[in-house]
């Protein structure tokens, strides 16, 4: 691994703490029993479990958490799981900003539910006008991320979920926490959440491990048939490693950090800089801005060679959303929010975590600009 | 009782004098090819019998691709002497199939107790008798039973066509400007198919293009490495000319000077790898930079012949093409080739030379920055399989 680059693509996924790789490699070491077996080193996995179900429950003030595969299987056994127990059809609401894992399910959904949108304003927030008049007695489902991960938009959830209350009070409220757990509080019952999803590998955990936190419902139909874990809610055998590197990631992230200060000197320094310089996204010093995500946009020069440039000067960052840039297709979220068409060409994600140095954001900071200097004459003729 | 596989060649019957020569070449890449699945290849009475298989499928799928290969035989090889196993085998190979057949019996070993006619009548008469689904018909039949008698007997109903042309080395070498579309891996396929050793050039522009650009390009040189085998590959960084030819010169004209540059640098890189023509994709009128006056433009900048074998192909026949080659979902990815940033909006499509000659000379040291392009090029040895390649690149 390259020590001397600069990884600015956090959203994307982050690198497993050094607890993580230790709780890792001894979980596939010594405990690698069947958590479902009868004898004692099987009894003390399926405890190691339940410890870390019992932590993010606390955490997030859950009733039940199910492991799963991910942020993506989350939610879709929220949504499909929900809308497959459901014998009335209905409205799906999903937010514009949301991620395709969610986007994606809701429209896969049965024929009987109608999937629609609900519209952004220009800052990537969810229009509470909009949501309230989308609203009907028989909308069935809710979904509105906690952060954009394209945006940093951190959504009005309180509001969603007043108004979900008052005007469908039997509609399942669904959020993907994927970019916001433990960066932002969360205590789901008192939010109104009836599930929220989250990943391991976007807070230093492992890939390949997530789960989906349930508050007070539970009818949810399982989307995967077999041997009855997680209380029949995921059959397979439990990703045991996952789950121990899951729990010393939760365990180790830093919850001061100094992400907020960093983005901003970030900000900072590159619009005195780049006059060109536009903000897709809420404002960065706002409150609806999360810590974590920036997006900008440096026109005429277009992400793919800008990226390009500053990866060979060590600094990784991402074209819109990483789910989406291997695609030659332009973000749905920016594109909801009425970005430009210069500034869509040319949408950049910065994305920090609690370990960026000051060091990286000045050597980030330096590469943007000189790409930029470099590019920016070299404009279609 | 072997399986084999009966491998048939056509245009090089053809030859004269120098047929052992064509002969041996399309033995040796047809080992080559086999390699993975057999080391037993013979040549003898005008065929190749590759023996002791271990994966009989891939081994049809590698040396179907060899140029010069007519068709693939699957075939049974056994002891002539005993007819009723013969026969057996035979109804054994029918067993599968409905419809209508014949037996075609050759036999060459000419002390063989039974001629071909009474060969094809017994055997015939066992497979009815055996397979009432089947009937014979002599003239339009839709499966035909081989039965060669040689030193042993041979048997095959399945007849896998090859690729065609000439074996690989036959014709000298050739520099393939090799892009991430469509067209060019098809051009280069065409004049491989001939005999050709095909090297390739590429242009690379980072920032401008990025790794994934790259990767596919050297995917595309590894599926035309699978017929004609190892396909060495310069990479070009061309980032400082298209650079200086967006600051010197005249838009309108931006495009053909690139153009002339690359076909410039490419034939520097001939001359060096002794290669004796250069291949495009181009075909009249697809873009402003392939109408025939900028043909013409391009061309004087090679001291060697330029083949286009697509020259008189539309698009869709080329996709068609791609799609049998196996290049066009790779070709189809979206990383861009070549930035537009460099791409003008309105590209003269009927230039003049003399204005071509002035927006290139506007830019200062264009033959340095050619000839630092030609020296820094990166070398890949492309194979099959990656394994097969070469693993230490180099630089010219």
């Amino acid at each position: 691994m390259n020590n001397n680059m600069v990884y600015l693509d956090n959203a994307a996924t982050t690198r497993p703490a050094r607890a993580v790789i230790d709780a890792v490699t001894i979980s596939l070491g010594e405990g690698f029993f069947n958590p479902s077996a009868l004898y004692k080193p099987s009894v003390e996995t399926a405890r190691e479990i339940e410890r870390c179900r019992k932590l993010i429950k606390s955490s997030l003030q859950a009733e039940q958490v199910v492991f799963t595969s991910g942020g993506t299987e989350a939610n879709n056994l929220a949504i499909l799981g929900h809308l497959g127990n459901l014998r009335q059809g209905g409205r799906v609401l999903y937010s514009q900003a949301e991620h395709p894992s969610v986007k994606a399910a809701c429209q896969a959904a049965p024929e009987k539910f109608e999937a629609i949108g609900i519209p952004l304003d220009a800052g990537g927030r969810i229009n509470l006008q909009s949501l309230s008049e989308l609203l009907t007695a028989d909308t069935r489902m809710v979904c509105v991320m906690q952060v954009n991960n394209e945006t940093g938009a951190i959504q009005p959830l309180g509001d969603a979920a007043e108004l979900v209350r008052e005007k469908a009070p039997d509609a399942w409220f669904h959020v993907d926490g994927v970019q916001g757990f433990l960066r932002l509080p969360m205590r789901i019952k008192d939010a109104g959440i009836d599930s929220y999803a989250l990943s391991g590998h976007k807070i230093h955990g492992p890939k390949g491990i997530g789960a989906l936190a349930l508050g007070g419902k539970r009818n949810l139909e399982p989307r995967l048939f077999g041997g009855g874990q997680e209380a029949g809610l995921r059959s397979g055998t439990e990703n045991t490693p996952g789950i121990a590197g899951l729990f010393a990631a939760v365990l180790d992230f830093p919850g001061e950090n100094w992400m907020r200060s960093h983005k901003l000197r970030l900000y900072e320094h590159l619009k005195a800089a780049i006059p060109t310089l536009s903000i897709n996204g809420p404002e960065p010093d706002s409150l609806d801005a999360c810590d974590h995500i920036i997006n900008l946009s440096f026109p005429p020069v277009r992400a793919e060679t800008m990226l390009h440039a500053m990866e060979a000067k060590g600094v990784y960052v991402s074209h819109g959303s990483a789910c989406s840039s291997r695609k030659n297709r332009h973000s749905e979220t920016l594109k909801a929010m009425g970005v430009s068409r210069a500034a869509l060409a040319g949408a950049i994600r910065f994305s920090l975590s609690p370990y960026t140095t000051e060091k990286e954001i000045e050597l980030a900071v330096r590469a943007t600009i000189e790409a930029y200097e470099a590019l920016k004459a070299f404009t279609r003729r | 009782m072997n399986d084999i596989l009966l491998v048939k060649y056509a245009e090089i019957h053809l030859k004269g004098l120098n047929r052992p020569y064509f002969q041996n070449l399309l033995l040796k890449r047809v080992k080559e090819a086999v390699r993975p699945f057999s080391r037993d290849v013979q040549f003898y009475d005008s065929r190749i019998f590759i023996r002791g298989i271990r994966d009989v499928d891939a081994a049809v799928e590698r040396v179907r691709k060899v140029f010069g290969v007519h068709a693939v035989c699957p075939a049974v090889e056994m002891d002539k002497a005993d007819f009723n196993a013969i026969c057996a085998q035979a109804a054994n190979l029918m067993a599968s199939l409905n419809g209508t057949f014949k037996v075609r019996a050759r036999r060459a070993d000419k002390r063989y107790f039974l001629d071909s006619p009474e060969i094809n009548a017994r055997i015939g008469g066992f497979v009815l008798e055996n397979h009432p689904g089947l009937k014979v018909d002599v003239h339009q039949p839709e499966h035909v039973l081989n039965v060669e008698i040689r030193d042993q007997a041979l048997l095959y109903a399945r007849e896998v066509p090859g690729v065609g042309g000439l074996p690989t080395g036959s014709s000298g070498k050739a520099m393939l400007m090799l892009s991430g579309g469509i067209d060019s891996p098809v051009a280069g396929y065409m004049i491989a198919k001939r005999g050709v050793v095909l090297n390739a050039v590429h242009f690379f522009s980072f920032p401008y293009t990025g790794e994934l650009a790259r990767e596919k390009v050297l995917s595309l040189a590894r599926i035309l490495a699978g017929y004609c085998g190892v396909v060495k590959t310069y990479v070009v960084s061309f980032t400082k000319l298209q650079e200086a030819i967006h600051t010197y010169c005249p838009p309108e004209y931006s495009t053909l000077v690139m153009r002339r540059l690359m076909v410039r640098i490419t034939d520097l890189l001939a001359e060096r790898e002794r290669a004796a023509a250069l291949i495009t994709g181009e075909s009249i009128g697809q873009v402003a930079s392939q109408t025939m006056e900028a043909l013409a433009v391009t061309d004087v900048m090679s001291s060697r012949p330029v083949f286009r074998p697509l020259i008189g192909f539309d698009k869709i026949e080329i996709i068609h093409l791609a799609e049998n080659i196996g290049t066009y979902e790779t070709s189809s990815l979206p990383y861009e080739d070549c930035c537009t940033v460099f791409t003008p909006r309105h590209p003269v499509t009927r230039p003049k030379i003399s204005k071509v000659l002035e927006a290139e000379a506007a830019i200062p040291q264009a033959e340095a920055l050619v000839a630092v392009a030609v020296e820094t090029a990166e070398i890949l040895y492309i194979g099959p399989d990656e394994a097969d390649d070469t693993l230490s690149s180099e630089t010219a």
